[in-house]
C-alpha cells in the first residue's frame, strides 16, 4: 500500500473530501451544483411559504408556517456557508434572486428550471391559498426526505454533516403538513385537498429529473450520488402514495 | 466569502527535520478563535502566481494561541517556503478558521474519542486531543499514529507531555513503518489486517463514541471501513483528509482565437443596471474579473461556473467559456455566459448584466 492514491480512486472506493482545498475541481463543480440546488431550493421555498403565513386559518397553523420559513432559511444558510467556503459571496447570493419568483399557476409540469437559479422545478410553480400550501408542503417534504438521505451518503463530508441537521427538521415539517391535512379533512376539505394532490402531484414526480446514465455515473464515480433519479422517484411514489392511502385520499392513478 | 486577514508570525519551531510549527497571531481583524480541528487558508504569491494551502492549526482551546504545522512537500512551494524562509517578524496572510473535523465539547459527559493520525495528520488530532482531555474531564482519547520512523514523529515530546498530565486518561499506540518496536502489531503500516489486529486485542470499538481520522487517503479508507466493520456508524467517524492531494491550480485552455488577433488586449462595453462602462481589459482576464476591477458593481457568487449569479450576454464579439455548470444550452446558443468563466477572444466585447 503506497502513501499516493490518486483522487479519483479514492473516491470511487468511498474516501470522503473535507474541504475546499482537497477537492479536485471537477469535484468542485458538481458539489457546488448540488449545495446551490439545495439551498435555492430552500430559499425559495421558504419565500413561497412566507406568503402563505397569514394564509393559515387559525394561531397554530401561522406558526407551523412561521417557523417552515425560519428552519427552512436557517438550512439555506448552513449549506450556503459551505459555499462561501469555496468563495461564494453568500452576501450577494441570497439578495441576488427573487426566490418568491413563480411561473403561472397553469404552467405545465416540466422539469425546466428557472432560468435564474438552481431550485428544483417544482417550486417554481405558485401555491395557491392554504390547503394548497400545506398539500405541497407533504408531497414535496416527503421527496425532500428521500432526497435529503441520498445527500447523507455524499462523498463531500461537510455536506453531509449540515445534512444530518437539517434532515430531522425537514421530517418535522413534513409531519406538520400531514397533522394539516388530517384537520382540513376533519374541516371537510377534502375536495381541494384532491385538486391540489392531483395539481402538486405530477410536478413533485416531475422534479426529481431524468438524469443522463453519463452523468450519473460520473457522480457516482465521485461518490456524489447513489441511487438513481428514477430509484429515488419511485421511493417517493410509493412513499406519497402510502401516506395519502393512510389519510384517506387517492394518490394520482 | 474568501477574506484574507493579516496575520504576524510569532515564532517559528522546528518539530522535526522537514517540519514546523508557525505561531501566529491576527493584526488587522478576522474571528481566529478558532474550534479544535480547524484549519486555516494562506495565501502567498510566488514569482506571480498565487498558492493557496490549507494547514491545521495544532494547538488545542486553551493553549491561549493560534499554532499551525507545516511539513514540507516534496515539490511544494508553500510549504518549502514555510520550512527554509519563514521567520518570526513575518507577515502571512490567512482566511478565518474553517473545517468541521471537530465534535461538540460536552464537559459534563466522558467520552471515549478514539484518533488516527498518519505523519503530518496529526495536526488537528493534537489539537482535538488537547481541547477534549483539557475541557472535558471524563474523557479518553486514543491515538493511533502511524510514521516512517521514531525520527519522522511530528510532537512526539509534546504527546509524551500529555500521556503524563493524563496518564488514565491518554493513551497513544505508535505505529512506525521502518523502526522495529517490541511489539510486532506496532510495526508496519495501518491497512485492513492491522485495524482488525488492534481492534480485537488493544481497542474495543463498542465503547468509542466518535473516531477522528487524518492522514493519506488509502489509510483513512482502510481505517474507516475497519471501524465500519466494527460497527462504528457513518456519523461517529470524522475525516480530515490532509494536503497531498491538493490540486495545482488550473491551467487554461488555449483559445482557438479563430477570431481576434494576437493582440492581448480586448476593448470591452459592460452594461450593468442601465447604463454601459468602456475599458481595456487583458484577454487572460474573465468579464467578471474585469468588470469587478473597473468599479462595476458586477452580481457573482459561486465563481466557479456554477451558481449561475455571474450570467450575462454577449452582445457583440466573442468569449470562451471554460466551464459551466449552470446554463442551460438554449441559454448558451442565446449568447448567455457565465462571466465568471469567461475569456474575450475578439479584440471587442459588449457585454450586458442586465439582460
Amino acid at each position: 500500500m503506497s502513501d499516493e492514491m490518486n483522487i479519483d480512486d479514492y473516491l470511487a472506493q468511498g474516501g470522503r473530501l473535507t474541504n475546499p482545498a482537497n477537492v479536485p475541481s471537477r469535484y468542485r463543480g458538481e458539489i457546488m451544483k448540488i449545495m446551490a440546488t439545495f439551498v435555492d431550493s430552500e430559499l425559495a421555498a421558504a419565500a413561497g411559504f412566507a406568503d402563505v403565513i397569514n394564509a393559515g386559518p387559525g394561531i397554530k397553523e401561522r406558526i407551523a408556517a412561521a417557523r417552515i420559513v425560519l428552519e427552512k432559511t436557517d438550512n439555506a444558510d448552513k449549506v450556503l456557508r459551505l459555499m462561501g467556503e469555496f468563495g461564494a459571496n453568500t452576501d450577494q447570493y441570497v439578495n441576488h434572486h427573487p426566490w418568491t419568483d413563480r411561473l403561472h399557476r397553469d404552467t405545465p409540469a416540466g422539469t425546466t428550471r428557472s432560468a435564474h437559479d438552481m431550485r428544483i422545478s417544482v417550486l417554481n410553480y405558485p401555491l395557491d391559498g392554504w390547503a394548497d400550501a400545506v398539500v405541497m408542503n407533504m408531497l414535496m417534504g416527503l421527496a425532500v426526505g428521500i432526497q435529503l438521505s441520498e445527500f447523507l451518503r455524499c462523498s463531500y463530508q461537510p455536506f453531509a454533516e449540515a445534512i444530518r441537521e437539517v434532515a430531522p427538521r425537514e421530517q418535522r415539517h413534513t409531519e406538520l403538513a400531514i397533522e394539516g391535512i388530517e384537520k382540513l379533512i376533519a374541516q371537510g376539505e377534502t375536495e381541494q385537498i384532491n385538486q391540489s394532490v392531483a395539481y402538486w402531484w405530477p410536478r413533485v414526480s416531475e422534479s426529481f429529473g431524468i438524469g443522463a446514465t453519463s452523468r450519473s455515473k460520473a457522480l457516482a464515480r465521485m461518490g456524489l450520488r447513489t441511487t438513481s433519479n428514477a430509484d429515488l422517484h419511485d421511493q417517493w411514489s410509493t412513499k406519497a402514495g402510502e401516506t395519502l392511502k393512510g389519510l384517506g385520499l387517492m394518490p394520482p392513478a | 466569502m474568501a477574506r484574507f486577514h493579516q496575520l504576524s508570525v510569532t515564532d517559528v519551531q522546528k518539530t522535526i527535520r522537514d517540519a514546523v510549527v508557525v505561531s501566529l497571531k491576527p493584526v488587522n481583524g478576522g474571528d481566529f478563535d478558532f474550534i479544535q480541528g480547524q484549519y486555516l487558508t494562506f495565501r502567498q504569491d510566488f514569482d506571480g502566481i498565487e498558492v493557496r494551502r490549507s494547514y491545521s492549526i495544532c494547538s488545542g482551546k486553551d493553549d491561549g494561541i493560534l499554532q499551525v504545522g507545516i511539513k514540507k512537500v516534496d515539490g511544494g512551494a508553500f510549504s518549502t517556503w514555510a520550512n527554509e524562509t519563514l521567520a518570526t517578524g513575518m507577515v502571512v496572510e490567512a482566511m478565518e478558521p474553517a473545517g468541521s473535523f471537530h465534535t461538540p465539547i460536552t464537559p459534563t459527559e466522558g467520552k471515549n474519542y478514539l484518533g488516527f493520525a498518519g505523519g503530518s495528520g496529526i495536526t488537528p488530532v493534537l489539537s482535538i486531543l488537547r481541547t477534549v482531555l483539557g475541557r472535558e474531564a471524563d474523557s479518553t482519547f486514543t491515538l493511533v499514529y502511524a510514521n516512517r520512523g521514531v525520527n519522522s514523529i511530528m510532537f512526539r515530546e509534546e504527546l509524551e507531555d500529555l500521556k503524563n498530565r493524563y496518564m488514565q486518561r491518554l493513551t497513544v499506540i505508535h505505529i512506525l513503518e521502518s523502526d522495529a518496536q517490541d511489539i510486532d502489531l506496532f510495526t508496519g503500516r495501518i491497512d485492513a489486517d492491522k485495524c482488525k489486529a488492534l481492534f480485537s486485542n488493544w481497542i474495543d470499538i463498542e465503547s468509542i463514541d466518535t473516531s477522528f481520522i487524518c492522514g493519506p487517503e488509502p489509510m483513512m479508507l482502510a481505517i474507516a471501513a475497519a471501524l465500519r466493520d466494527h460497527g462504528l456508524t457513518d456519523d461517529r467517524i470524522k475525516f480530515e483528509l490532509f494536503a497531498s492531494a491538493q490540486p495545482g491550480r488550473l491551467k487554461r485552455k488555449a483559445s482557438s482565437a479563430d477570431t481576434g488577433t494576437q493582440a492581448k488586449s480586448t476593448e470591452a462595453t459592460i452594461t450593468m443596471d442601465g447604463s454601459a462602462r468602456s475599458f481595456t481589459m487583458d484577454k487572460d482576464q474573465t468579464i467578471l474579473d474585469a468588470a469587478l476591477e473597473n468599479a462595476l458593481d458586477a452580481p457573482f457568487a459561486c465563481k466557479a461556473g456554477v451558481c449561475s449569479t455571474c450570467k450575462c450576454r454577449v452582445l457583440e464579439g466573442e468569449v470562451e467559456m471554460i466551464a459551466n455548470h449552470a446554463l442551460e444550452d438554449y441559454e448558451v446558443e442565446q449568447g448567455y455566459v457565465l462571466s465568471c468563466q469567461s475569456f474575450p477572444v475578439s479584440d471587442r466585447v459588449v457585454v450586458d448584466y442586465d439582460q
